[in-house]
């Protein structure tokens, strides 16, 4: 079993858009595409699979089990899904159908696939189940799995027809770091069962976890290629250096500076949010020049507890102090998802311009902001839509500065966006805040990132998971 | 058919339309005037449109349709657009007590199709018009009133009216700025489509004789009296019909998109 | 089952809703209203002020309003709706004859709309931007703007007059039954096409529809086991919503065709001031759309297995 792909080239309508790209594929040896969005990566993956989308086309050889599979007709290429080529879905809780059963969703392979019997579809689908530890979960529907489990259903339907080529596109997206190694390991079993495995991620960390082969894209060329971990341990290629640099493991720690004046202090916080306690009684304090971080897996709490000490949510318990020196917009806060928190149908200036206006702010003040964050006073006429992730997450610290905050809240600020540009922001909130000896609470599901830039971590567990 | 092309189609029916309602004063001539030996003319000489079974001029009395359906049954929807959005915003930033009496009494006005609602307005006197307009606008504000409220809800709810409130903006701030450009667009398209089914529901009351009745130039009534001679005047039974459709349709298609 | 609970609370809407305004109709009508009833019953030319007292008495319109307004609730909730000012004849008996012929013709209606738009529907949606979906959108966008009797008229002189396929009007036999029944299902159809070619469009577009295929089901299957149900989901909720359409074209339809039904009745009566009548039938057509909606209800729950357990 082996998959050659030689000078695979991608054209669309703006030009090439994928240049020439060559590897062997061996059972036993996974290959990771590591590039961040927009790499091409992704159209990699369907070129080989045969669903690149409408008005794309792939040039070269795509030879799977010494057959050349890209001249093919469309049935045919049809006709290898599942049997020959299975894709891993990315977010599988959306790939799965929500209104049927978690088994009858793994089982319909066997039935219609290998034309198995009820019974006999039944009873390997248990077994198959049973072996991804999903006892017990074939009754329920996606809804009532948690998203690990959902993941592990994906698994194995994806695996039933018996491809001996699996594809995983991005299989972490959306996942928190628990979640990310578990989904590493079960890649690495498949593996490790003798398949063909190519994967497909941002995510350095994954890479390492699943060793093997290596190639770094960079704008539709691999820059580099290698084996693991040697390749991400000793770079050659200075993208692929930038990259293995941007882990938060292995940023540099952010000086500690002396607390100051207390910015707000809560005392034994109790919080329950539909019948389930997040936080039983939780006493914390954060002054000026200080770096708190509170991580924890997702639903933990962590969120709800920066709210609670914003005032932008109630106790059920237990009382928030804030400095009586803390002006009352003092506090401000830096959301997950930048586009969320941005009025989306105003261009930027004119939510800057208003800004200025409702608090009779200087005339130049955005202006003098604009090149400490390394944005392009042409942005402010665009819609929050229109700019990057990155340059909208510090368009939001920008109108936060404006304020002259003592405290910042970044509430999984940068979880959503390239390891690269993560990296680029976290710094320079780092440098804000130590310009301006600022309190900086940061609420993160990433251990790491929360040892490197905190003087104290408060590690929230869940009470019940 | 791209959305700007449908709306400009959907406008030019609208205009076509409005033309005739212009056209009538115009025209200078009474839709009541009776003249009995010129019945069931085809259009041509003094009679552009032709006449009806009593003789009046078929131009003049849709003139005098168009400006009925246009001018009140649109009024009727304007009211209710008005009054429904609102109370809708209202009820979204508000919350509480009034969120939930406004939302039982939208739940109560539904409980009854809306046609029969207005039917049972209209008997409280039949065949007077503000019964029948007052029936149509109770009836249509609930859908103006439920959108704007989920829209406005749904909004309010997302961090962006958080990171406003922060930012130490106020409810004005954010009405412009935050609920108004998602909730508008709403509220306009819905507005062509309640104003199409006032519209309908004015020509249909008519027709079956519960709403405006004869001699009133009404489109749905002038059907009601010419249906007897589709015979030897086709064209007078089709032009109200033709009439009341590109109203509808221009509306439709003007709204652009479907109706949430 | 706490979604039919509130339609319980619902059906209890209508009858407070129903019952009030027809309270407040005789109470509220302009002249003597014993007079009147009086004159509607026997003729304008009989009535004398010895005739209209009879009424007064009968009906206790001497009594405080409020003792009225009591009496009229405890005997609607016997569903003693009183017998008619019109006919005399028992309101509920005659609404029980309407309600089955209005039954009959809804049904009818339904099952036309049914074999027409989601078919359509599918068709279309599995091929979104090909010439039959252009054709069909174009087509039922036509349609919604013609308003029901304006389409029965049509309808009427183009089958029943010109070609003498089916009769006019009236009541029978099976075919007098096609021509309204038509009438109120293309206007249902047009909606249901469109809602199920959204529907399917977007199922053929979700994720899950693509991992489907991606598992190795072929296109038929994948839609059979993961497409039908997904999509029904949506078009069923919003045909609840267009049943809205069904009753109110009852009302129109009914009255063009002179069609016995409910909504004809009504119409009759509310031209009569037969103010207990317009209760009866505006409370049955209430209740009728209560009902539907309950049904529709049910069949999302049963679809949806989120609601169930949710």
């Amino acid at each position: 079993m082996s998959l050659v792909v030689e000078n695979l080239r991608i054209t669309g309508p703006e030009g090439l858009l994928v240049h020439g790209v060559s590897f062997t594929l061996l059972p036993g040896e996974p290959l990771v595409l590591l590039g961040e969005t927009g790499s091409g990566k992704s159209l990699l993956a369907q070129a080989v699979m045969g669903n690149l989308p409408p008005g794309l086309h792939a040039g070269g050889r795509v030879v799977l089990d010494g057959q050349d599979i890209l001249p093919l007709p469309p049935r045919d290429r049809r006709a290898l899904w599942g049997r020959r080529i299975a894709m891993l879905p990315q977010e599988p809780w959306a790939a799965l159908d929500p209104t049927m059963r978690a088994a009858a969703q793994v089982e319909e392979v066997d039935r219609l696939v290998h034309r198995r019997s009820a019974h006999d579809a039944r009873q390997h689908t248990a077994a198959r189940l049973a072996r991804l530890g999903l006892d017990g979960a074939g009754r329920r529907y996606p809804f009532q799995l948690s998203g690990g489990m959902n993941q592990r259903v994906a698994l194995a339907a994806t695996e039933a027809a018996g491809a001996g080529l699996l594809i995983a596109d991005e299989p972490t997206k959306g996942l928190d770091a628990e979640l990310r190694d578990t989904a590493g390991a079960l890649l690495r079993a498949e593996a490790e069962a003798g398949r063909l495995l190519l994967v497909i991620t941002h995510d350095v960390a994954l890479a390492r976890l699943l060793g093997g082969q290596a190639m770094v894209m960079l704008s539709g060329q691999v820059v580099e290629a290698g084996h693991l971990p040697v390749l991400l341990d000793a770079p050659r290629h200075g993208y692929t250096r930038r990259l293995v640099a941007a882990e938060p493991a292995r940023w540099q720690a952010w000086p500690h500076r002396q607390p100051g004046r207390t910015v707000v202090k809560g005392r034994n916080l109790r919080k329950s949010l539909g019948g389930r306690e997040l936080l039983g009684g939780l006493d914390l304090e954060v002054a000026e020049g200080e770096v708190v971080a509170v991580s924890g897996r997702s639903g933990c709490g962590k969120t709800t507890l920066g709210n609670l000490l914003l005032g932008l949510a109630r106790t059920d318990w237990g009382s928030v102090k804030r400095g009586t020196w803390v002006a009352p917009l003092g506090m401000q806060k830096l959301y997950q998802d930048p586009l969320a928190a941005f009025a989306p149908h105003q261009a930027l200036g004119q939510g800057l311009a208003d800004l200025r206006q409702r608090h009779g702010l200087a005339a130049d003040a955005v202006r003098h902001l604009l090149p400490r964050l390394r944005l392009n006073q042409a942005l402010l006429v665009r819609r929050p839509s229109e700019v990057s992730g990155g340059e909208l997450q510090r368009f939001g610290l920008l109108r936060a500065l404006l304020l002259n905050p003592a405290m910042l809240f970044a509430d999984e600020a940068t979880s959503r966006l390239d390891p690269l540009t993560q990296q680029d922001v976290m710094m320079l909130l780092g440098e804000c805040v130590q310009e301006r000896n600022m309190a900086l609470l940061v609420v993160t599901h990433e251990a790491a990132l929360a040892e490197k830039v905190a003087s104290r971590v408060i590690s929230l567990r869940t009470a019940a998971a | 058919m791209t959305l700007s092309r449908k709306r400009l189609l959907g406008g030019a029916m609208l205009a076509a339309v409005a033309g005739i309602a212009l056209l009538g004063p115009l025209h200078g001539v009474d839709p009541l005037r009776q003249n009995l030996s010129d019945a069931l003319l085809p259009p041509g000489g003094a009679y552009p449109l032709g006449t009806d079974h009593l003789g009046r001029d078929m131009l003049a009395r849709l003139a005098a349709g168009a400006r009925l359906s246009f001018g009140l049954a649109l009024l009727a929807a304007l009211l209710a657009a008005v009054a429904g959005t609102l109370l809708g915003l209202l009820a979204a930033l508000r919350g509480g007590w009034a969120e939930r009496m406004l939302l039982g009494l939208a739940d109560a006005v539904q409980a009854l199709p809306a046609l029969l609602l207005v039917v049972l307005v209209t008997a409280f006197a039949p065949g007077a018009f503000l019964p029948l307009y007052l029936g149509i606008t109770l009836a249509l504000w609930v859908e103006f009133f439920r959108i704007s409220r989920n829209a406005a809800a749904g909004v309010l709810a997302r961090p962006q009216v958080e990171a406003a409130r922060l930012l130490g903006f106020g409810t004005g701030h954010i009405l412009r700025r935050h609920l108004w450009p998602e909730v508008a667009p709403l509220v306009a398209t819905l507005f062509a489509f309640a104003a199409g089914t006032a519209v309908t529901t004015v020509a249909a009351l008519a027709f079956v004789g519960v709403g405006a009745r004869p001699p009133v130039p009404e489109w749905g009534s002038m059907m009601t009296e010419l249906l007897p001679y589709y015979a030897e005047a086709p064209l007078a039974l089709l032009l109200p019909a033709l009439l009341i459709f590109l109203t509808v349709l221009g509306l439709h298609l003007l709204a652009g998109r479907e109706r949430a | 089952m706490r979604v039919l609970g509130g339609r319980a609370v619902q059906a209890v809407l209508v009858a407070l809703l129903v019952g009030t305004a027809c309270f407040l109709m005789v109470r509220l009508l302009p002249g003597d209203m014993a007079y009147r009833i009086a004159a509607s019953r026997y003729g304008y030319d009989l009535v004398d002020s010895a005739a209209a007292e009879a009424v007064r008495q009968e009906l206790g319109l001497d009594r405080p309003w409020l003792v009225q307004l009591g009496a009229w609730f405890a005997d609607l909730s016997r569903f003693d709706l009183g017998t008619s000012l019109a006919s005399g004849e028992e309101v509920a008996d005659a609404l029980r004859i309407q309600l089955g012929h209005t039954l009959l013709l809804s049904v009818a209606a339904l099952f036309f709309s049914l074999l027409l738009g989601p078919p359509l529907g599918v068709l279309a949606g599995l091929r979104s931007g090909g010439w039959l979906d252009g054709v069909l959108l174009a087509l039922s966008a036509a349609l919604r703007a013609v308003p029901a009797f304006v389409l029965g008229i049509g309808l009427m002189l183009w089958l029943a007059v010109e070609w003498e396929w089916l009769p006019v009007a009236g009541v029978g036999g099976w075919r007098e039954v096609i021509l309204p029944a038509l009438t109120l299902a293309l206007g249902l159809a047009a909606a249901s096409c469109r809602v199920t070619r959204d529907a399917v469009a977007a199922v053929a577009a979700s994720p899950f529809f693509g991992f489907a295929r991606m598992k190795g089901l072929g296109d038929t299957a994948a839609f059979r086991r993961h497409g039908l149900r997904n999509a029904a989901i949506p078009v069923v909720a919003y045909l609840g919503l267009q049943l809205v359409v069904l009753i109110e074209g009852v009302v129109v339809v009914e009255s063009l065709f002179a069609w016995p039904g409910i909504g004809h009745a009504l119409v009759h009566a509310v031209l009569g001031r037969d103010i207990p009548m317009v209760q009866g039938t505006a409370l049955v057509m209430g209740l009728l759309f209560v009902v539907l909606n309950a049904l529709t209800d049910l069949a999302c729950w049963l679809l949806d297995p989120r609601r169930r357990t949710a």
